[in-house]
């Protein structure tokens, strides 16, 4: 149980630790749309699937399932801060609300997508 | 962003994966379904604490590197708490058992209440500040 807790730390903490560098080379860009959060969630949304297709072949372990799954690329993704943005830009103004709709939908779209691309490389057939 | 605010946060990030991991795993003994039970609370409780804490802190939502405990609770903790990547490998599961509709019903409900939450979170924080 130790190692467990161990393994979802560190990998949680890496994760963060490499969102942080990212985001410090990703600009906002100029009408407020989160391009950083967007990025950083659909990396590891896509790298997710691949570990998870990978872990159901057996060619990946339980503890590295662990490690970059729940922790790195749990770690790496946020939801509190995409939802807190998108409600921050919904009420600024008119035209920020439009951006924080756009940013919604690309999120859940291009999120699936990057899961279902990502499954699909790790191994299995899309669902 | 200092080295220190690195630290900070994977420190946080850290403790919220763990967080994260245990509630997933209490909710998932505790209830069994096809429904993703675990990801939708964690990632609505934690959108309710960002709203609410943001608000408290009094930063401004794009500025996470500011002081050290924004980067420890609302990057570090909260972002390794709540999970992007986990509710969408949720809905591709769903999708798997259910179809594309329950998925996109999750997918939808997740975001919803979300936003509802972190709203709220805002919202009560500004009301007794």
């Amino acid at each position: 149980m130790l190692n467990y807790f161990i393994v979802v730390f560190v990998g949680g903490g890496g994760g963060l630790h490499s969102a942080r560098v990212y985001h410090a080379d990703v600009p906002n860009l100029a009408d407020g749309f989160p391009m950083d959060i967007l990025v950083a969630n659909l990396v590891a949304t896509f790298l997710l699937a691949v570990v998870t297709a990978l872990h159901r072949r057996q060619i990946v372990s339980d503890r590295t399932n662990m490690l970059i799954g729940t922790g790195t690329m749990g770690g790496l993704s946020t939801f509190s801060s995409f939802a807190y943005g998108v409600v921050v830009l919904m009420s600024a103004s008119t035209a920020s609300a439009i951006v924080a709709s756009v940013y919604v939908v690309t999120s859940l779209a291009l999120g699936y997508v990057a899961v279902v691309v990502g499954l699909k490389i790790g191994g299995l057939s899309s669902p | 962003m200092t080295p220190l605010d690195v630290i900070w946060v994977g420190l946080g990030g850290g403790l919220g994966s763990l967080l994260r991991w245990w509630i997933g795993r209490l909710i998932g003994e505790r209830y069994r379904s096809d429904f993703p039970l675990g990801t939708f609370l964690i990632n609505v409780t934690g959108a309710f604490a960002m709203g609410y804490l943001s608000v408290l802190f009094m930063v401004d939502w794009r500025d996470r590197h500011g002081t050290a405990l924004n980067s420890l609770v609302l990057t570090g903790v909260l972002g390794g708490y709540t999970t992007f990547s986990s509710m969408q490998l949720d809905a591709a599961k769903l999708a798997e058992q259910r179809g594309h509709v329950p998925a996109g019903f999750y997918l939808l409900l997740s975001v919803v209440v979300g936003l509802l939450a972190a709203a709220l979170g805002s919202g009560l924080a500004r009301a007794q500040g």
